[in-house]
């Protein structure tokens, strides 16, 4: 209930002020004309836009012309532009999808596979935590969680210690875990909410990858799925998992829980109402989202470095290699770099707008 | 100062917000711009404010063309429906803002400020931030930051169609109140009838960005130019039947009323206010009707009745009654209009058919 | 429905086994939405956590048929800080000259001081209290590290590097990508273009920008050659010269970031209120005013989120360092990550992993400060 004050308005005797005249510098920049900017202005901004054009463009050009150089055209100083400075040739593009196809397409198709799936499976489990997040109020206990993590610090030095084998480690660690649980797990009082848990989640982001890379490597071994494309894609749904919790959480956050509880009034479960009301609406959120993971995956570097083997190599490293006994090959490695490219800046091309936005209502928020 | 718009247009594209507006502002007056959603009264409000720059046309304020001045130098001041308050500004940088870019010297200007905000009773909360405010404060902040410098004229986006309905009324007349202290020349926009009802000297009502009419309110709701400011002006709206025009009499389903003069319409539209009619019993009225609702407001009953309810063109008349007034749903009864209140529109064109005085 | 009748008499009409099933599912909904990311990152990342903590701690030796690990202690971290490799992680340390002490002195005065009202403010509970001082700490001894390896004329280590790479790169980035917004956010013709435009190098693998600015930067044969000719500069080699091959990477690292905080910005610009911008516009304010008083208070929460991202994404840098100067000359461009990759290549897995412990470590102290003194405070300031 607003209070209305309903002392009458004085009377007023307030100055008049007008604008004063800009000095000579601030005149230059003051539009001549309502909606446009004044020519200095204009010089300014389409000067600073367009020089960043250049920077931009200029190393992808560069990309472009080297792969259709011949090595002499590479070797004997800087040639610009084909046909004029020199006679554009195919050789490296041959040589890459002909003369070697099979050592270009393999890890191509790798890059492919292990991107998408991993891309699918952090969106899955990710929006799925996101959406519990939201909309599901958890109230884990401090107390259980210490507990749970020294049972996992026991289970590690006697694997790496004692060289108990870790499966029976695993087991060990789980029922003691819930045997404890059972036993004492009734008198933790401190418990924790669903930020602390999301932020538990965003924060893996900061852990720098190579800290876990040595003990994925040593794990993958263990499992004997070391070079394989499942070790690739698990490892990357993992490190990518943080991004679509972070970002996937202000999407559903943003659905008017209104349709999730008439539909529960329909009566339909928690999982229809994700899989066929939540995911639909969210879908600008899973677009951007999805992109986004989807080229830190295809262009990952160090996990790789660790992981892969003879059989299972990605994209990136095959272009790191490219720096050969015989120096770098230039045009070859060129011609792989903008095949690596092309895929997802034509996606990104699609999907710009999409990802501003999805950002933007995750960093604000975040 | 005066405002002189003359034919002012603003084209988007293909489409035209405004077509040559021509209106001329007295100084000190309070005009409101009234119309719909989309009828270009806002568009119209912000090129006379300089964010919207002149299809056509141009704007004088005083003597000074401004049509491509640039906002600053108009030396005018706009409340904004949201009251656009800086959010990171505390109330006092909000409203000394102006001032500030102004370069007036700093004591100045603290004392500017707190004799506005004195004004506009906000003394008390100089050092809150706007998200700390209510909306009537908010409202109020907006309004002492426009009105520190003393502009030359006024604008208003719906400065009051975020406030709920009890502190509207009371804004209301508080900003009635201050134009008038202030003499300070004001174009005001609404699409509430009420508002510019209650505080314009005249009003001007758009639609389709086309003027429609311009007159004080007792002009615009008592003498409406055409079928469209008929029907946008009063509370309730006008009731309207559609009928034909056959030598001086109405004649519709229902009904057959004498209107004077000897024009033959063949699409003619009644028009008849609330207050203008009267329930009556069966075979005492013109009009043969049933009552299909009535609604108690509180000094008086509406009695929503229908008219020709058994053909295709049935139509709902509103009529106040005392507030005493009950009846049967579906009562039978008769309307008896009064002939003053009667209004005859073209309904090709919706143009007034103007009846000879009765 | 595939419910018995003889179910409908006892348990109600709707109680199948199907139907039992689902309920018992709907019940356990809360668990299965939220489980599979809890386990992957259990296994994937708190798990791997806590052995290379073990690691840190161990020594690694291929052994027949295996290899074996023994408990060290702190041993790798004595050796990055005091030992062997103390050149290679913290760098060349020389003896202060007076205007480093000066500076020292100067910064852990105002470091004592920002403590000292900190303590007295009651408000500061004791995680705060606690975090101050870490912070305080690491900000101190991290001051003299970077007096002794440059005014003291000593070199970087990797740990100085990867600073480097993160102060100056994500200045140098948020700056351009601002300012980039800013140009971006006038009315223009063609804003989509640009903003198309600028967004594509951050989808560029970091390799292939590696490659791709070794060929630029290659002053003989690079599309740059007549420039440097033309300056005499032609035969020097940046790849030489710890400075220059330090920009290099830097530059390339922000030809990729800077879309991210363009975009980002772009964006929170284009989402201000209007009318605000044009309250400005009217109380008088030029375009400059507009963007100080206006636009920056509101982008403000948003910079410094992007900001806290890029700092951490930024501590991992790896690959444009190993490509383009495979950490060159000597150490020179060498960051924490490729220290702790090239260390493990050596089957130097304990020392491998201390690296990658102290980078942890700097990277979450420096990230949670900022986030604590820079994100925080601009989100309560400027909401």
């Amino acid at each position: 209930m607003t209070t209305i004050d309903r002392r009458p308005t004085p009377v007023t005797s307030i100055a008049h002020h007008t604008m004063p005249q800009p000095g000579p510098i601030a005149r230059l920049f003051e539009p001549r004309r309502i909606g446009k900017m004044s020519p200095m202005t204009a010089f300014v901004v389409y000067g600073g836009l367009l020089f960043w054009t250049v920077i931009v463009v200029f190393p992808l050009y560069w990309l472009l012309v080297t792969s259709v150089k011949l090595p002499i055209d590479v070797n004997e100083g800087p040639r610009y532009l084909p046909f004029i400075d020199f006679q554009p040739s195919a050789h490296a593009w041959r040589y890459v999808f002909i003369d070697i196809g099979g050592d270009t397409f393999r890890p191509y198709v790798n890059s492919l596979i292990i991107a998408t799936v991993s891309t699918v499976l952090a969106m899955l489990v990710g929006s799925m935590a996101a959406y519990a997040l939201v909309r599901i109020e958890y109230r884990p206990s401090l107390g259980s969680i210490v507990m749970f993590l020294a049972c996992l610090a026991a289970a590690i030095v006697a694997v790496v210690a004692a060289g108990v084998p870790w499966w029976i480690a695993a087991v060990g660690l789980v029922a003691v875990f819930l045997l404890l649980l059972r036993a004492i797990g009734r008198r933790f009082q401190r418990r924790l909410g669903n930020a602390d848990i999301q932020f538990w989640i965003i924060s893996q982001r900061i852990l720098p990858p190579v800290v876990v890379a040595l003990p994925i490597y040593v794990m993958f071994q263990n499992l004997g799925l070391l070079n394989t494309r499942t070790a690739f894609i698990i490892t990357y749904a993992t490190i990518n998992l943080p991004i679509v919790v972070w970002l996937m959480h202000d999407f559903f956050a943003s659905i008017p829980i209104d349709l999730e509880e008439s539909a529960q009034l329909d009566g339909a479960s928690r999982y229809r109402i994700f899989f066929d009301i939540v995911l639909p609406l969210a879908k600008p959120g899973i677009a951007a989202t999805g992109l986004l993971v989807l080229v830190l995956a295809w262009n990952e570097y160090l996990l790789a470095l660790f992981l892969s083997g003879a059989d299972v190599q990605t994209m990136p490293l095959l272009v790191a290699a490219q720096n050969a006994t015989r120096g770098p090959q230039w045009w070859y490695m060129s011609v792989l770099i903008v095949i690596m490219i092309v895929p997802v800046v034509t996606i990104a091309l699609f999907l710009q707008r999409l990802i501003a936005r999805g950002l933007l209502v995750g960093s604000v928020k975040g | 100062m005066r405002v002189t718009l003359d034919r002012l247009t603003k084209r988007f594209g293909t489409f035209t917000a405004l077509h040559a507006l021509s209106l001329t502002i007295e100084p000190g007056e309070f005009l409101v711009l009234l119309g719909p959603s989309g009828c270009g009264k806002t568009t119209a409000l912000r090129m006379v404010a300089g964010l919207e720059t002149v299809s056509e046309g141009a704007i004088q304020i005083g003597e000074r063309d401004v049509t491509e001045v640039l906002p600053k130098y108009r030396d005018i001041a706009m409340v904004f429906q949201s009251y656009a308050l800086y959010p990171h500004k505390t109330v006092a940088e909000n409203i000394g803002y102006p001032l500030k870019l102004r370069r007036v010297p700093d004591p100045d200007r603290d004392q500017a400020v707190r004799q506005v905000a004195e004004q506009v009773r906000l003394d008390q909360l100089l050092d809150r931030y706007p998200r700390q405010l209510s909306g009537g404060q908010r409202q109020r902040v907006a309004l002492a930051r426009a009105i520190v410098r003393r502009p030359t004229v006024f604008l208003m986006d719906e400065p009051l169609s975020n406030l709920d309905a009890k502190l509207r009324v009371h804004m209301r007349a508080e900003l009635k109140h201050m134009q008038h202290e202030l003499g300070i020349t004001t174009v005001y926009v609404t699409h509430d009838q009420v508002e510019a009802m209650t505080l314009a000297h005249r009003v001007a009502v758009l639609n389709n960005g086309r003027l429609q009419q311009l007159g004080t309110p007792r002009e615009i709701y008592g003498d409406p130019a055409n079928l469209f400011v008929a029907g946008f002006v009063g509370s309730p709206p006008m009731s309207f039947v559609d009928g034909a025009l056959q030598s001086g009499r109405f004649v519709a389903p229902g009904a057959d009323l004498a209107v004077g003069g000897s024009f033959d319409v063949r699409d003619a539209v009644l028009g008849i206010r609330a207050e203008d009619c009267q329930v009556v019993p069966r075979g005492a009225g013109k009009v043969r009707a049933t009552v299909y609702s009535h609604e108690l407001i509180g000094d008086h009953t509406l009695v929503m009745c229908q008219i020709g309810a058994d053909s295709d063109a049935s139509h709902t008349i509103a009529v106040k009654m005392d507030k005493a007034f009950e009846a049967e749903f579906g009562a039978e009864i008769d309307i008896d209009m009064a002939p003053a209140g009667l209004f005859i529109f073209d309904k090709k064109d919706g143009s007034r058919v103007r009846l000879p005085s009765a | 429905m595939t419910a018995a009748p003889a179910d409908r008499d006892t348990v109600g009409p709707s109680v199948g086994r199907r139907a039992r099933f689902e309920e018992w599912a709907e019940r356990q909904a809360s668990l299965v939405f939220i489980l599979p990311a809890t386990l992957v990152i259990l296994g994937f990342s708190l798990f791997p956590l806590l052995v290379s903590a073990y690691l840190a701690v161990s020594r690694f030796r291929l052994g027949p048929g295996g290899f074996e690990l023994s408990f060290v202690g702190f041993a790798n971290f004595r050796k990055l800080l005091f030992g062997s490799e103390q050149f290679h992680f913290l760098g060349r340390l020389e003896a202060l000259g007076p205007l480093s002490w000066a500076v020292l002195i100067g910064v852990a005065a105002l470091l004592g001081w920002w403590l000292a009202r900190a303590y007295r403010n009651p408000k500061t509970g004791v995680i705060g209290k606690v975090g101050r001082t870490i912070t305080a700490t690491v900000a101190l001894g991290l001051t003299a590290l970077t007096l002794t390896t440059t005014l003291a004329g000593g070199a970087f280590g990797s740990l100085m590097t990867t600073l480097f790479y993160v102060v100056v790169g994500c200045t140098l980035q948020f700056l351009i990508g601002l300012g980039l917004a800013i140009l971006c956010a006038q009315p223009i013709v063609g804003r989509n273009v640009f903003r198309i435009l600028f967004f594509i190098p951050v989808m560029v693998t970091p390799v292939g920008i590696a490659y791709a600015f070794r060929m630029l930067a290659d002053m003989s044969r690079g599309p740059l050659a007549p420039i440097w000719s033309a300056f005499g500069l032609g035969e020097l080699s940046w790849a030489a010269d710890p400075w220059a091959a330090r920009m290099v990477v830097v530059i390339g690292d922000s030809w990729q970031w800077v879309p991210f905080i363009f975009i980002v910005l772009l964006a929170a610009l284009e989402n201000q209120p209007r009318e605000q911008l044009e309250a400005a516009q009217l109380d008088g304010a030029s375009g400059w005013q507009t963007f100080r008083d206006v636009s920056w208070p509101a982008i403000a929460p948003t910079a410094a989120t992007v900001m806290l991202i890029r700092i951490i994404e930024a501590f991992k840098i790896i690959d444009l360092p190993n490509v383009l100067t495979n950490g060159g000359p000597g150490i020179a461009t060498e960051s924490m990550t490729l220290h702790s990759f090239f260390a493990w290549r050596t089957q130097d897995l304990g020392g491998s992993a201390a690296v990658a412990y102290m980078l942890l470590f700097v990277s979450v102290v420096i990230s949670v400060s900022f986030f604590h003194f820079v994100v925080r405070r601009a989100r309560r300031e400027h909401l």
